[in-house]
C-alpha cells in the first residue's frame, strides 16, 4: 500500500529527474543564432513577444537550428560546409554532444527531429560529389549515427517533416560545391529538386520546375499544417532577371510560382533567404531578401499581397496574426496586417534563421 | 518623467551624427527632387505641345539630368518607385518589346495620362522615351501617329511619377529617416540604422556604376558589349557615370563634417579619368586603347568607393550586412 509519504517521496524523485523542459528555459517559441557584439556567437530563445529567454555560447557562426520537441535541447549547425553541429542543453548552456559528420560527408546547415523527438535527421552532402545525403541519428543512444539515405538531389539545404509525421520534405539546392568551401561547381547543369522521402527513405514524390528555372536553387522551407509546402529559392543566373522566388507545392500536384510585381521583384535580386506561412488559417507567406532589405507578402494562392523594407532581414517565423523577422541589425519585426512593428532590437547580429520550437 | 534637461542633454549626444543625414535630406535629396520635379514638368509641358524629337531632346536631356542627383536611390519610396522611372538595365529587352506591342496593338492606354501607370514599368520613364525620342525605329514618326501620343503620354506619367516620389520624399520617408529611433518607426530602430541606410545608398550608387554603367559595356575583353551602354541612344553613357559619381561624392560631403582628402582626391582623379573618354556613349570600346580608357575610369570609381569607405564608413563604424553579404 501507497503511504502518503512513499508517494510524496516518489513524486520528488520524478521531478528530480535531469528533464529540463522548455518551460524551465522561459518558455521561448523559437531560436534564432546571432553574432553578438564581443564578435563570438551564441544561440538565443526568444518569445513571442521578443523577449529573449536563454542565450548560450556557440563556438562557431551558426546557420539553422532544431529544438527537441520536448526537451530543452537544442542542435545548432554550422553554417556549410558545417563539420559540427552541437546539442546544447540551453538550460545549462553546456554542449551535450558534439555531432560530427562521418568521413566525406558534410553538414549542410538544417535538420530536424522525427519520431517525436527520438530520432534527429540532418542535411548533408558527400564532400566529394555534393550528392545529397540525411543522416540518421538515435536521440536515446547519445546521437548515436545510425545509417544514412540519399535526399536524390545535389546540395540538399532545407529539410522538414510534414504534418503526417511519416514523410520528410527535402530542398536539394542543386548546388554541387567545392569541398573545402562554397565555390559553386556545376551552375550552367545544376537542377535542384524538392523531393518528399518516406522515413524509410524511399521517395513519395519529387518537383522538379521547368527547365528556364533551373537555375532557381531550392533552398529553404515552410510548411502549412495541410500538407501545402511553401519553398524559397535562390536565383543563380544572370541578375536581374526578376525570376519568382517563391513556390507553393502539394505532393502529387502542380506547384504555384509566386512573382511580386516587376518593380517590387527586381528589389529581391533574385534572393530569398527564409520562408514563412502565417496569418489567419496560415493563409499567408512571406519571403524575406537581405540583400534587397525586403519582405513579401503572398497570399495562399500565390498572390503578392505588399512588400516591407528592412535592413538586412533574413531570419522569419509565424507570429500570432503575422510574422516574426530578425536582421543583421538585431531588429526583431513584428509584422501584422503587411506593418512593421519592432518588438526588441538586441546588441546582436541576427543568423540567417529563425526556428519556431 | 524626463526632465527637459535630460531630454536636453539626450539630444545634444546623439546630435553629431544625426545631424548630417539632416544635411543629406536637406541639402541634398529633397532639393534635388524639387528639381527633378520642375525638369520634368517642363519636359510634360513641351510634349503637351510638340512630339518632334528634336525639339523634346534638351527637356529631355535636362530632366535626365536632374533625375541623376537623386536618381540612384533606393530606399523608402525610391526602392521599388525609382525602377518604373528609370528601368535599366533591361537585358531581357522588355522596353522595345512592350513599347513595340502597344505600339502594333495601337493600345488605347496612351489617351490617359493615369491609366499609363499601369503599364509595364520597362514602358515607363526615361529609357521608355529615350527610345521614342533617339530610336530611329520608334522615333521617325509624324505629329498625327500613335508613336507622337505615346511620347507625350510617357513625358505626362514621368512628370506625374516624379511629382509622386518627390512627395512622398519630403512628406513621409524625410519623416521617417528624421524619426528614427522613436518608438513607432518600423522602419529604423535607432539613428544608427537611418545614418546606415543613407551611407549605404551612396555606396551602392557607386557600385552601380563599377558595375552596372561601366561593367555592362566592357563585357569582356573577347566580347565587349557596346550595345549593353546605358543611355547609349542618348549618348550619355559617360555623363551619367560622373553625375551619378558627383552626387555620391555630394552626398558623402555631407554626411562627414570632417576633412575626407582621400575622397576628395580619388573624386578629382575620376574627373580626370572621364576627360579621357572619347566616345560618350562608350562605343569604341571594342578597340583596346579605348577600352583600357574605359577601365581606368572603372578603377577610378571604385576607388572613389574605397575611400568613402575608409575615411566615412570607418569613421562611422558602419560595415558590411551581417546576412546581406553572405547568403546561404
Amino acid at each position: 500500500m501507497t503511504t502518503r509519504r512513499g508517494f510524496i517521496a516518489s513524486l520528488l524523485a520524478a521531478s528530480a529527474t535531469p528533464t529540463i523542459g522548455w518551460a524551465d528555459v522561459g518558455n521561448p517559441s523559437y531560436i534564432a543564432a546571432a553574432r553578438i557584439p564581443d564578435g563570438t556567437f551564441a544561440l538565443f530563445g526568444i518569445a513571442g513577444d521578443g523577449s529573449t529567454r536563454f542565450q548560450v555560447p556557440l563556438p562557431a557562426r551558426g546557420h539553422a537550428g532544431a529544438g527537441h520537441p520536448h526537451r530543452a535541447e537544442a542542435v545548432a549547425f554550422a553554417r556549410r560546409p558545417g563539420s559540427f553541429a552541437l546539442v546544447i542543453d540551453c538550460f545549462t548552456g553546456q554542449v551535450l554532444h558534439e555531432l560530427t559528420p562521418p568521413e566525406g560527408r558534410q553538414f549542410n546547415g538544417h535538420g530536424v527531429f522525427i519520431d517525436d523527438g527520438a530520432v534527429l535527421v540532418t542535411s548533408e552532402q558527400a564532400s566529394s560529389d555534393s550528392q545529397g545525403i540525411i543522416g540518421v541519428w538515435d536521440v536515446a543512444a547519445g546521437y548515436k549515427r545510425m545509417h544514412e539515405m540519399p535526399t536524390f538531389g545535389i546540395g540538399p539545404h532545407d529539410m522538414h517533416l510534414m504534418p503526417d509525421g511519416q514523410t520528410l520534405v527535402i530542398a536539394n539546392g542543386g548546388i554541387a560545391t567545392d569541398p573545402s568551401d562554397r565555390t559553386k561547381l556545376n551552375i550552367p547543369t545544376m537542377r535542384p529538386n524538392l523531393t518528399y522521402l518516406a522515413l524509410d527513405g524511399s521517395i513519395r514524390d519529387k518537383l522538379e520546375l521547368e527547365p528556364d528555372l533551373s537555375k532557381n536553387s531550392i533552398r529553404h522551407l515552410a510548411l502549412r499544417a495541410d500538407g501545402r509546402v511553401g519553398f524559397a529559392m535562390q536565383w543563380q543566373g544572370e541578375n536581374d532577371m526578376a525570376m519568382p522566388l517563391l513556390g507553393l507545392h502539394r505532393m502529387g500536384e502542380a506547384p504555384v510560382l509566386a512573382s511580386a510585381p516587376l518593380a517590387d521583384e527586381l528589389v529581391m535580386q533574385g534572393y530569398a533567404g527564409s520562408v514563412a506561412f502565417s496569418g489567419a488559417n496560415q493563409s499567408e507567406i512571406a519571403i524575406t531578401s537581405p540583400r534587397g532589405g525586403r519582405i513579401h507578402r503572398f497570399d495562399e494562392k500565390g498572390t503578392f499581397l505588399g512588400a516591407v523594407s528592412r535592413t538586412d532581414v533574413c531570419g522569419l517565423a509565424p507570429l500570432t496574426g503575422g510574422f516574426l523577422a530578425s536582421d543583421g541589425l538585431g531588429g526583431l519585426i513584428a509584422v501584422t496586417d503587411g506593418k512593421p512593428h519592432a518588438l526588441a532590437r538586441e546588441n546582436c547580429a541576427w543568423d540567417n534563421h529563425i526556428v519556431t520550437l | 518623467m524626463k526632465t527637459p534637461f535630460a531630454t536636453l542633454a539626450f539630444c545634444a549626444l546623439a546630435l553629431p551624427a544625426f545631424a548630417d543625414v539632416n544635411e543629406v535630406l536637406d541639402q541634398h535629396i529633397l532639393p534635388y527632387f524639387d528639381g527633378f520635379t520642375v525638369a520634368t514638368d517642363t519636359l510634360a509641358a513641351q510634349a503637351s505641345e510638340t512630339c518632334d524629337p528634336a525639339l523634346l531632346k534638351p527637356a529631355y536631356t535636362d530632366a535626365f539630368n536632374a533625375w541623376m542627383a537623386i536618381g540612384d536611390l533606393r530606399i523608402g519610396p525610391s526602392e521599388s518607385g525609382a525602377l518604373s522611372i528609370y528601368f535599366w538595365p533591361d537585358k531581357r529587352g522588355f522596353t522595345p518589346r512592350t513599347l513595340t506591342r502597344l505600339i502594333d496593338e495601337k493600345d488605347p492606354v496612351v489617351q490617359d495620362a493615369t491609366a499609363y501607370s499601369e503599364v509595364s514599368i520597362a514602358a515607363r520613364g526615361f529609357f521608355a522615351l529615350e527610345q521614342m525620342l533617339y530610336d530611329p525605329a520608334f522615333s521617325d514618326y509624324r505629329a498625327d501617329s500613335y508613336n507622337c501620343a505615346l511620347t507625350t503620354a510617357i513625358a505626362a506619367d514621368l512628370a506625374a511619377q516624379a511629382k509622386t516620389l518627390a512627395n512622398a520624399w519630403a512628406k513621409e520617408f524625410a519623416v521617417t529617416i528624421r524619426t528614427a529611433g522613436q518608438p513607432d518607426n518600423g522602419t529604423y530602430l535607432s539613428e544608427d540604422e537611418a545614418l546606415r541606410a543613407v551611407y549605404t545608398q551612396i555606396l551602392s550608387s557607386l557600385e552601380f556604376t563599377s558595375v552596372q554603367r561601366l561593367g555592362q559595356p566592357l563585357g569582356t575583353f573577347d566580347r565587349p558589349r557596346p550595345a549593353r551602354a546605358e543611355a547609349r541612344r542618348s549618348e550619355r553613357s559617360l555623363k551619367n557615370v560622373l553625375l551619378a559619381s558627383e552626387s555620391a561624392y555630394a552626398m558623402a560631403g555631407h554626411l562627414a563634417d570632417w576633412d575626407v582628402p582621400h575622397t576628395d582626391a580619388a573624386m578629382s582623379r575620376l574627373r580626370d579619368a572621364a576627360t579621357r573618354i572619347e566616345d560618350p556613349a562608350f562605343q569604341d570600346i571594342a578597340d583596346p586603347s579605348a577600352r583600357f580608357r574605359l577601365e581606368a575610369l572603372q578603377i577610378a570609381v571604385q576607388d572613389l568607393k574605397t575611400a568613402i569607405e575608409g575615411e566615412i564608413g570607418g569613421h562611422l563604424g558602419i560595415g558590411a550586412g551581417f546576412n546581406s553579404q553572405d547568403g546561404d
